[in-house]
């Protein structure tokens, strides 16, 4: 059964389907916290009032979006609230898991290490507006309708941003790397 | 089409998601375009770079559990809601003829008491209606802390935190049973309603010394986080040790340290100003 059929169900009065709704979406969820604050228990705790506010709110549930796109906006708004209006650099997970072929040559291997290190050191400077784009786009596989809904903007306007933050961390990664800037 | 709007469209090539017109289109451009091609190239290994920083992280089972508990709560809520309405769109049984002439006869004779009260002065609260405010914050209390009592259920203990807030006169066992459910309270929602409902007892010397003890034996960050704020706004520079605690433990959670570093400043400046 479809996201937004279940989200139906919720609204008109069946809330304990929404289970099914946290079963599937708590990962994606929860990586777009960890993405934002680093934090695993800050993360977690902001899953859990995400889908709380899905409960409180299930009656202003539209369906001319996805359910995807509006729990993604109910669980942005989420963190800004946790952020408290305050506009720190948050901080970028010290360890994240490094992808690197089994086969690959030693140097390669250290290489490929560098420039992820150099990719995360980028990523973690980029503005919060500009990394989050990315990650709603590139980790998390948002459609740029799903992400416009989330962000409360047009599509035009994600587009552009998706190009902007992607420009601007290829100039902060080749810029670590000792390379000219664009 | 210019080579602005052909490079917003770089990172939708890249994952593979424009439509086979806008990709023609797109093909037909750069075969042209080096400083396009140039830029596709950047892009592209900085977009299949950053392939290797996605997450892998599951959640934790601990997650579900909770979301369980909360989803119950909600339900056990929505409930209780629900018969709460029913009892009062129940019919009515209509009240015999003579209920109706004694009801008559009574509303007069109050008429009549007023009327003749209206021509005496009066104090503005009478010692009758001060024994029913009595009553009522009584009640409150009674109901607040029996609701906060309910184990198996957040949602109940939520509303007596919510009866706690109605009481016109702050009340020392309900005080306790707030303080207990800020530091104590399995659930994060629980606790983070109890916090707000402190708000009113902060002047109390003793309850910010309970609010510092309860700061250092909290997990959620979250809470900890509204319980910082609390203390800021109480000014109570007594906490600010407690919090220097908070701040340099490094398994706290980044935002959190962060705040009780700011939560420090906010005192320190308070204090100078004094």
């Amino acid at each position: 059964m479809e996201d937004e059929q279940i989200m139906r169900q919720v609204r008109d009065g069946e809330v304990n389907r929404l289970e099914v709704l946290f079963d599937r979406h708590q990962r994606a969820l929860l990586h777009y916290f960890l993405h934002l604050t680093g934090s695993r228990a800050t993360s977690e705790d902001l899953v859990q009032e995400a889908f709380f506010r899905v409960l409180k709110y299930r009656r202003s549930y539209q369906t001319e979006n996805t359910f995807r796109a509006w729990l993604f906006q109910i669980g942005r708004n989420a963190y800004l609230d946790h952020l408290g209006r305050r506009k720190n650099e948050v901080a970028w997970p010290a360890e994240a898991p490094e992808a690197a072929s089994p086969d690959a040559a030693p140097d390669r291997l250290m290489e490929e290490k560098q420039e992820t290190a150099l990719l995360r050191q980028a990523l973690a400077g980029l503005p919060p507006e500009k990394r989050e784009v990315l990650v709603m786009s590139r980790f998390l596989d948002l459609k740029y309708e799903e992400i416009a809904a989330a962000l409360q903007c047009e599509v035009g306007t994600v587009k552009v941003r998706v190009y902007r933050a992607l420009h601007e961390l290829g100039d902060r990664f080749f810029a670590l790397r000792g390379e000219p800037l664009s | 089409m210019n080579c602005e709007n052909i490079r917003q469209q770089l990172p939708e090539c890249l994952a593979g998601r424009l439509g086979e017109s806008a990709r023609e289109r797109l093909i037909e451009h750069l075969e042209g375009c080096s400083l396009c091609r140039g830029e596709l190239a950047h892009l592209g290994i900085v977009w299949r770079g950053i392939e290797a920083l996605k997450l892998e992280a599951e959640p934790d089972p601990a997650m579900k559990e909770r979301f369980q508990a909360t989803l119950a709560a909600f339900e056990t809520g929505l409930e209780q809601g629900r018969l709460a309405a029913a009892a009062l769109a129940a019919p009515r049984q209509t009240p015999p003829r003579w209920a109706w002439q004694v009801a008559a006869g009574l509303g007069l004779l109050a008429i009549g008491l007023v009327a003749g009260r209206g021509l005496s002065p009066r104090p503005s609260v009478t010692p009758e209606i001060a024994q029913l405010q009595g009553q009522v914050q009584s009640l409150h209390q009674l109901v607040a802390l029996s609701l906060m009592q309910q184990q198996q259920s957040p949602s109940s203990r939520i509303e007596g935190v919510t009866y706690a807030y109605r009481m016109t006169q702050p009340d020392p066992r309900v005080e306790d049973a707030l303080l207990y459910a800020a530091g104590h309270d399995p659930n994060v929602n629980v606790r983070l309603s109890a916090v707000d409902a402190l708000d009113r007892y902060a002047a109390d010397p003793n309850v910010r010394r309970a609010l510092a003890a309860t700061l250092a034996a909290q997990d959620s960050p979250l809470a900890q986080v509204a319980l910082i704020n609390l203390v800021v706004k109480s000014k109570d520079r007594d906490c600010v040790s407690a919090l220097r605690r908070l701040a340099s433990r490094p398994e706290v959670d980044e935002a959190v340290r962060q705040r009780a570093q700011w939560a420090i400043d906010q005192l320190g400046i308070e204090g100078e100003s004094r």
